[in-house]
């Protein structure tokens, strides 16, 4: 982004809390963080941020009040400070020392991945009990949204129930199966997907075996990425984790159960149901359609009549 | 991010994407080529559920296959060579006739004063006729959506369709029913006619001659 762009949102942000900042100073300091040092553009806005914090000595509290309050749906850009209500739908297991807890947040608009940094020392959070994160930033990663929460950040129980979000019902062609889709090796310890044995985290450990689908479901107006596990597989296919695994031996080759899944699946028509997060699509339900039924080509008759 | 957006599969019955010979300007060298079809929709990429009549190599050993696939409506060329590995494994498997369900891209190339459309398969896959019936279906609904939106004449690529192909909306009525009504037990579609004869000699004709490196590469 431009950084007079970046200093006017920095500007209108603490104009809004009724400081009236210098904005060439402002823009001084971000050229010389972005420019010079080549500091990334975030922690450039982090840090005048502070700065002018510092400098008009405004209380934290009044910052932290400001940020506005959110559903997951509005989350589109990384680097905005946001308050949201969301229920803890997943904890996941953390991958590093410096991640404290790591898992999926929704309200009734969507689902969003969260990341509580362990600097943040914040208490544990539960799955299903719904909460108020204030003054968190909103981040991308690989292409998805998050939220990181951190030590400006607070999170407070609360006792209304976040509803969960809203499923939808898709209904569309299969019209492409990812890789790392078929039989796949998962790691141990944090059940990632491992490539030649190989963990993005832990190197190279032992892994275990699973089966999944990253697939593209496509009504013809819109595309869903979306992952089918081992018993959506089955329901679909017949094909379970001990049947994947004996295609695999019988004809020496892992691929061989993914050739044999695009075989069975690809250019059909699925009904799914589930819910967004963030990138993908959370399939709960799946099932094919088959066929149409007369009353509905009817119907379409009597509109062309 | 700097990864481009996937290109939604539409639904378009072979009738109207024959038509469909007008190709957007490229934006810049890495930009994803449109078409725009008669019905005022941008088109990169289908997914089409028909028959696929014939799979014949363009010369002997020229690892290039040309197919053709026909839905209710009409039939539509398409070509496979090495640079669809998925798509040339999975049709070399096929006897035909069969039943296929294909995504792949569309595209435009000129023969002589001629702009003849093609596709070019990501992947060919044999499907069961339940999946052809929610096609056709499926098709049908989109492609009346489409005819409201050219009658409202208020969308731009509406606009540029009635000024590029001024077309007969009663003709694509009457080919959408057609459609349906293939559904219907015992119904027989008559599908298209004459330009349909004409267009397949000069394409078997000159077909030597052409440069097929713009349908198959990316």
């Amino acid at each position: 982004m431009e950084i007079e762009s970046l200093a006017d949102q920095i500007v209108s942000q603490f104009g809004r809390l009724g400081y009236d900042v210098d904005r060439d100073e402002v823009i001084k300091r971000l050229k010389l963080l972005v420019l010079e040092f080549k500091v990334p553009e975030r922690e450039a806005v982090r840090t005048v941020r502070n700065w002018v914090i510092r400098e008009y000595e405004i209380p934290r509290e009044k910052v932290i009040s400001e940020s506005p309050l959110v559903k997951i749906e509005e989350i589109k850009k990384p680097g905005e400070w946001v308050s949201l209500k969301a229920k803890v739908v997943q904890l996941w297991d953390s991958s590093s020392p410096s991640v404290s807890q790591v898992g999926l947040v929704g309200d009734e608009t969507g689902i969003i991945k969260f990341v509580i940094w362990a600097k943040s020392g914040k208490e544990e959070v539960e799955e299903g009990k719904s909460y108020l994160f204030k003054n968190v930033v909103t981040d991308s990663f690989q292409g998805r949204m998050q939220i990181n929460i951190g030590r400006t950040s607070e999170i407070v129980e609360i006792d209304e129930e976040v509803q969960s979000p809203r499923e939808i019902e898709i209904v569309g062609a299969l019209v492409s199966i990812q890789q790392n889709s078929g039989l796949i090796h998962r790691c141990g310890s944090c059940h990632r997907v491992m490539t030649k044995g190989i963990c993005p985290i832990h190197g190279k450990v032992r892994g275990y075996d699973d089966l999944r689908v990253k697939g593209v479901l496509d009504d013809g107006d819109n595309f869903y990425e979306i992952i089918l596990n081992e018993d959506n597989i089955r329901d679909l296919t017949g094909i379970d984790l001990n049947k994947a695994k004996r295609i695999a031996s019988e004809r020496l080759d892992r691929n061989a159960v993914l050739s044999e899944l695009k075989k069975l699946l690809l250019g059909r028509y699925y009904k799914v149901v589930g819910v967004r997060g963030g990138r993908y699509l959370l399939v709960r339900k799946v099932d094919r359609i088959g066929g149409v039924e007369g009353s509905e080509v009817d119907r379409l008759l009597e509109v062309l009549a | 991010m700097n990864f481009r957006k996937r290109e939604v599969a539409r639904r378009v019955f072979a009738y109207e994407l024959n038509r469909s010979t007008y190709r957007f300007p490229k934006e810049d060298e890495k930009s994803p080529t449109y078409v725009l079809t008669p019905l005022g929709m941008r088109v990169n990429r289908v997914y089409f559920v028909g028959a696929l009549l014939d799979k014949d190599e363009i010369k002997p050993d020229s690892g290039i296959w040309r197919i053709r696939v026909s839905d209710p409506t009409s039939a539509v060329y398409g070509y496979v060579s090495r640079f669809q590995p998925d798509a040339l494994e999975s049709l070399m498997e096929i006897d035909v006739p069969e039943l296929v369900a294909i995504v792949g891209k569309i595209r435009n190339f000129e023969v002589g004063a001629r702009i003849f459309v093609s596709l070019r398969p990501e992947y060919v896959s044999p499907v069961e006729s339940d999946v052809r019936d929610y096609w056709v279906y499926e098709t049908a609904r989109q492609t009346i959506d489409r005819i409201r939106a050219m009658e409202k004449k208020e969308d731009d690529d509406c606009k540029l369709a009635w000024q590029i192909y001024n077309p007969n909306l009663n003709e694509y009525r009457q080919m959408v029913k057609q459609a349906l009504l293939s559904l219907k037990e015992g119904f027989v579609v008559e599908g298209e006619e004459g330009e349909e004869i004409e267009f397949e000699e000069e394409f078997e004709f000159e077909e030597e001659e052409w440069d097929l490196s713009d349908i198959l590469k990316d």
